[in-house]
């Protein structure tokens, strides 16, 4: 017997009972359904965590932060960085050195500077990939003096000859447009001047020429943000600590060390993460980064996913129940004709396979016609769900159910193989049928 | 040699504690293109000895040999294939498919052979015309009376050309006008295609129309004669040779 005429002969038992087949389809079709949304649930719920996970920040970036550093802990200075820095899995590292803003303004013109300093390794952070929209970043040595401006920071450049506030915004104003920065790092002199504690305080004060190699674009999956950064070298930014120290006679207590207030370390890759962050933590060190949320973030998802995952195996066990059902019942409406067919020469395998074609095609429409309306209901959540502006917190905007194409095609091998597995006992009674009893019975 | 030969043939049924024999010992040679009947009443073992023949039932002893081939001791798969290849079936109650049309009833045992949907629906209308069913092509069982019903049934019997074709009974559920429809049509297709035709019945009228009657009580041959009344013309006269040779007599 050739396949197309077994398939044709299954196909055609199929649609004479018509209600049947429908209702035992329903049940393949409520079963592929509800795994595969679960499913993609749970793959969205993941890609929308990772996603996020990515914008909030770079995931190979570990941070120290060393703002209550314990009397007996090392100290967090340039000899322990060199230690982190041997660690295997690490690519680079830079301190985070902030330099106090009443210690020195930086100037251009009547313009002055009223934001953040922060000393770092200058060479390392093409590494962390910082983006440039003006200038270049520096690479090896740095000149003394050498600056750079974050996009936004330039916009803490105020007017000091004027008393009223004349802050501007990078901001679209009443004309649309963005006013530029009162200063443009790139063309404009720029000075750096130690700052007087006492008024009285006769000594003279030079200003310090700065030179300012370009302007960092904003990327806020860095921390600090660059946008609203200005770096120099540490070793400078310290320099001018001691010289502000000297010129106010501050006196530095000898006994206690110097430290960093943080550090920020790139490991090589994702794997590595883990690793150099427990190596660092050993020196005693509170770390953060994006893989510790990560993990929790994942563990939580998997078990949503497990949850989902396995309300859709019971529809689909309920499923497998209804076809063997309607199997079993089709072969004892059907046992006469199987003993004619027997007597008439069809041999066992063919009507072995019959009946699985059968079975496997209950389980093939099902699959089909799940799938259907699976992609109909992803798309209503997502729909929904970005109307509704991230349901749940999740996704806002974004896809919280996501059937990839291998998370379909599995639907449909799997769907198949429940009908196959589910007819498979069916199918052997049929076989077992005795042609005489069969064609005796009215 | 026969066709068709029954050595020896006991069945005996087990019900509960008590014996049934149904064929006590059976020794019957049909030869090719022989048109036998079968003559019994209901419970003489016809029915039995017909389904041993065709390899649906296995005897308690003796064999069947078909063309050389031990029917009796075939697996299931063989006689499914054997069946297949070699015989043909009329049944009382026709036994139709009822979600098939005529076309595709009658194409089934070519179907079961592997041949191809074209050429098995030609064949098929071929038959169809032959039992006069020319008009009934696309029409399904429950669409036709019971004598058209068993002419589909003569059609798939006779559609593969098998060697032997086996009818149980198959005018027991028509009158008797369409019996002797029927039963011309199949004795003339048996013997156009000179095929050899095992009929069982429990009516003499219809054993009218076989080469050889065999008429059988309680299990053993009561007798076996030439039927020399009905159709003298159309009798081959090969069969009435054989049935002086056929030893199968049980006195």
């Amino acid at each position: 017997m050739k396949w197309n005429d077994m398939v044709a002969m299954s196909l055609s038992s199929l649609f004479k009972r018509k209600v049947r087949t429908l209702l035992t389809v329903a049940g393949v079709v409520i079963g592929t359904c509800a795994i595969v949304v679960m499913l993609s649930f749970g793959i969205g719920i993941k890609k929308t965590t990772d996603d996020m996970m990515q914008s909030m920040g770079d995931l190979t970036v570990i941070q120290i932060e060393n703002y209550s550093p314990s009397p007996d802990a090392e100290p967090l200075d340039d000899a322990m960085l060199e230690k982190i820095r041997a660690l295997p899995g690490v690519q680079t590292l830079t301190p985070m050195f902030d330099v106090d803003s009443s210690a020195f303004q930086i100037r251009s013109g009547k313009y002055v500077y009223g934001g953040q300093i922060t000393g770092v390794y200058m060479d390392a952070l093409s590494e962390f990939g910082y983006e440039m929209e003006a200038g270049k970043l520096p690479e090896g040595t740095v000149e003394e003096g050498a600056i750079l401006f974050g996009k936004d920071a330039l916009y803490n450049f105020y007017n000091s000859k004027k008393n009223n506030n004349n802050m501007i915004y990078p901001e679209p104003d009443a004309t649309g447009k963005v006013p530029d920065p009162y200063v443009n790092p790139m063309e404009d002199k720029l000075e750096l001047v130690l700052r007087k504690t006492d008024d009285n305080n006769k000594k003279t004060v030079k200003p310090i020429k700065l030179k300012g190699l370009g302007i960092m674009a904003q990327d806020w999956s860095k921390n600090p943000s660059p946008g609203y950064s200005v770096f120099m070298d540490v070793k400078y930014a310290r320099s001018l600590v001691d010289q502000y120290n000297k010129l106010n006679n501050i006196k530095v207590d000898k006994s206690k060390k110097f430290q960093y207030n943080g550090a920020v370390v790139k490991a090589l890759d994702i794997k590595s993460v883990e690793s150099v962050q427990d190596s660092i933590k050993a020196f005693g060190f509170q770390t953060y980064s994006m893989d510790s949320i990560r993990e929790s973030v994942e563990q939580q998802t998997r078990t949503i996913q497990m949850i989902l995952g396995g309300l859709g195996a019971i529809s689909l066990l309920v499923a497998a129940l209804g076809i063997t059902n309607t199997m079993i019942m089709s072969i004892y409406e059907r046992t006469r004709e199987i003993g004619v067919m027997k007597v008439l020469g069809c041999v066992i395998g063919n009507i072995r396979a019959m009946f699985l074609i059968e079975a496997g095609m209950i389980g093939f429409i099902g699959g089909v016609a799940g799938l259907i309306f699976s992609y109909m209901l992803s798309f209503l959540i997502n729909t929904l769900a970005a109307n509704g502006g991230g349901v749940m917190g999740l996704g806002a905007g974004g896809q919280i159910s996501i059937i990839p194409a291998w998370l379909a095609l599995g639907a449909l091998v799997f769907s198949t193989m429940v009908g196959l597995v589910s007819g498979f006992s069916p199918a052997n009674r049929a076989v077992k049928i005795s042609a005489l009893t069969a064609i005796r019975q009215e | 040699m026969g066709l068709i030969r029954v050595e020896d043939l006991r069945k005996v049924y087990r019900v509960d504690q008590e014996k049934i024999v149904a064929l006590s010992r059976i020794n019957l040679t049909v030869a090719s293109g022989e048109i036998c009947c079968i003559l019994g009443t209901s419970g003489s073992g016809k029915s039995t000895l017909l389904n041993i023949m065709a390899g649906l039932e296995k005897p308690s002893k003796g064999r069947v040999v078909i063309d050389d081939v031990e029917v009796t001791a075939l697996s299931e798969k063989d006689l499914a294939l054997f069946r297949q290849k070699n015989i043909g079936f009329v049944f009382q109650s026709y036994n139709l498919m009822p979600t098939l049309s005529a076309i595709e009833n009658v194409a089934m045992p070519l179907m079961f052979r592997g041949i191809s949907k074209d050429q098995r629906n030609r064949e098929a209308v071929k038959m169809l015309h032959a039992v006069r069913l020319g008009n009934r092509l696309l029409h399904r069982p429950t669409q036709m009376s019971g004598g058209q019903q068993q002419r589909v049934g003569i059609a798939r019997a006779f559609v593969a050309h098998p060697k032997i074709i086996f009818a149980d009974e198959p005018t027991g559920n028509l009158d008797s006008k369409t019996t002797k429809e029927v039963m011309e049509i199949m004795v003339g297709m048996a013997r156009e295609y000179q095929e050899t035709l095992i009929l069982v019945t429990h009516d003499q009228d219809i054993a009218r129309y076989a080469d050889r009657i065999v008429t059988i009580v309680d299990g053993n041959i009561q007798a076996d004669h030439t039927n020399e009344s009905a159709f003298p013309a159309q009798r081959q006269e090969k069969a009435q040779e054989l049935t002086t040779v056929s030893g199968g007599k049980a006195e």
